[in-house]
């Protein structure tokens, strides 16, 4: 428990400036909302777009003259904001003991590497769970004044469970690259680089129906709001597969680092 | 008993070699020495006893026990001190000790306060507002508050004023003396040999020889530079001379032996200058080499 405290204390500042960037994108994004709300023109516009644009940026199958169709777009970006602070937040948890030389200190306390492991990431999930309440407080804060129905509740809450599980995703995926990449400092760079191809990807599988089969691959296709929003529900294969996904990178995250050569 | 008991420890850094087949103990109570230039190991050594990293063959036991397989447990006993201390920081000297003793399962806070108080250690300041040496006192302190039973220093000294060192070798001999075994490399002789019982000495990545403190200082042979208009080599070459040089109006050599006998050579010629002193831990090393 003294490494759980010590690390939500060493991570307070991140959060805090995390926590307040997120409400500031949010309040951003929605401020935008207020030209769209029930306004019959701009909906003629979204129409009028090329449909291989609108399926790029998922924005196909939104009405964004309502607010769950509006919301249903800027998912995808609160997702791609949350897993970067969750594979950065990973990575950083376990890699910073390296990088600032205190491992020295800590691997040489009468603890297992495997009990500092658990702390960590019970503190990184604490951060995590303060992130996406935050995000989506927001959410909930800064659409009020429009009233949403019922509708919009469920599928805002939708939004947090699967935000969630992208989130545990992101940081098992961080954690895994910590204890893994033999440079501590390439590994956030490594992290990113995944976490932005896979978005990527995300986007060409929308675009082609070639390469349909990757949108196993891709946790962006997992979850996506125009679905939560149509069918009211997750899909039971994309919960399999990211639970295999956190898992795995959960446990391999334990077993490389525990015979892992600590410099410094 | 052996506090420490190491096996053909070998470790190697993918193809680069840290330490290969080394051997030694180290008995309880003892205070043991590990000598050696920078790069022969020593840390590495060290740092595979601690479990920060993993012998690539052989094995050590420290209370008798593998110092892989039960290293947390082992480690609740150890006091380390590294050659450079590292902390967190953004935190203060006081949260850093209680954190520390925090991973102990006794209260270290009178002994925090004994020592901050021999090391005049002042526990409200911020890590990152400390000098190198004051971060090593942190380092002591933080080494030794849960009163360890094996103590180990690398390269302990460095960073700290001889008013300092003086003090901190006091607390590591009252430690010694109330039961505590220390385990100390370093690259400076003359701080081993005040203190020490027995050293290892090594050399790249090998454990050259094990030796008693005392064998080692009676071998210990004396460096002698003479500077004189007109030297004759020949007179010096009697029994206890070795690596004799003559250059430029000067002799250099080893000697080891009679120094009474030395200084009655050296007054029968006419002579502008004299040094004697104690070889250089590579000179010791060359002697071994041979």
């Amino acid at each position: 428990m003294n490494i759980v405290a010590r690390e939500l204390r060493s991570n307070l500042k991140s959060l805090l400036i995390w926590s307040g960037s997120l409400i500031a994108v949010i309040v951003m994004m929605l401020s935008e909302f207020s030209a769209y709300y029930n306004n019959p023109d701009m909906a003629q516009i979204m129409n009028s777009m090329p449909k291989a644009l609108m399926d790029a940026f998922s924005m196909s199958n939104a009405n964004l003259t309502t607010v769950s169709g509006y919301v249903s777009i800027t998912v995808v970006y609160v997702n791609l904001m949350l897993g970067i602070f969750a594979v950065l937040l990973g990575n950083s948890i376990i890699a910073k003991e390296e990088r600032d030389k205190t491992a020295g200190f800590l691997m040489t306390m009468p603890v297992t590497r495997t009990k500092i492991l658990i702390g960590k990431i019970i503190a990184a999930a604490i951060n995590c769970l303060i992130v996406l309440v935050v995000v989506i407080g927001s959410l909930y804060l800064f659409t009020l004044k429009y009233n949403p129905d019922q509708d919009f509740y469920r599928f805002l809450w939708l939004v947090a469970v699967t935000t969630g599980i992208f989130e545990i995703m992101f940081l098992s995926l961080g954690l895994f690259l910590a204890s893994s990449v033999k440079r501590y400092k390439l590994s956030s760079g490594v992290g990113l680089g995944i976490l932005f191809s896979l978005y990527v990807l995300s986007v060409l599988v929308a675009l082609s129906d070639k390469i349909d089969f990757l949108k196993y691959v891709t946790p962006f296709k997992y979850y996506e709001a125009s679905k939560l929003l149509q069918n009211n529900g997750i899909e039971g294969t994309y919960l399999i597969l990211s639970f295999i996904w956190a898992i795995s990178f959960t446990a391999l995250t334990f077993i490389v680092y525990n015979k892992r050569d600590l410099r410094a | 008993m052996n506090i420490i008991e190491i096996n053909q420890l070998t470790k190697f850094y993918g193809k680069v070699k840290g330490i290969e087949n080394v051997s030694f103990n180290v008995k309880e109570g003892e205070i043991f020495g590990f000598i050696g230039p920078n790069g022969a190991g020593k840390s590495t050594t060290i740092r595979t006893l601690l479990g920060l990293i993993f012998p690539t063959s052989g094995s050590a036991k420290l209370f008798g026990k593998d110092c892989i397989e039960f290293g947390s447990k082992i480690r609740s006993e150890i006091g380390y001190l590294p050659s450079e201390v590292f902390y967190y920081e953004k935190m203060k000297v006081k949260d850093l000790l209680k954190y520390s003793a925090s991973f102990y399962k006794k209260d270290c806070t009178k002994r925090i306060n004994e020592l901050s108080e021999i090391m005049e250690l002042n526990l409200n300041r911020r890590i990152e507002d400390l000098s190198y040496g004051n971060k090593k006192k942190v380092g002591i302190v933080q080494g030794l508050l849960h009163e360890p039973k094996l103590i180990m220093l690398d390269e302990p000294t460095s960073g700290l004023d001889p008013l300092m060192q003086q003090k901190f070798f006091d607390i590591i001999s009252e430690e010694n003396k109330k039961g505590s075994t220390v385990f100390f490399s370093s690259h400076i002789l003359s701080e081993v040999q005040h203190l020490c019982n027995r050293v290892a000495i090594i050399k790249d990545g090998h454990v050259i020889k094990v030796e008693d403190i005392k064998t080692l200082r009676e071998d210990n042979y004396k460096k002698v530079t003479v500077k004189g208009e007109s030297l004759d080599s020949n007179l010096y070459s009697f029994e206890g001379v070795s690596q004799l040089t003559s250059f430029d109006h000067m002799l250099n050599f080893f000697y080891k032996g009679d120094v009474n006998f030395l200084i009655e050579t050296i007054g029968k010629q006419k002579v502008q200058d004299i040094l004697i002193e104690d070889p250089s831990l590579e000179e010791i090393f060359m002697h071994y080499y041979k």
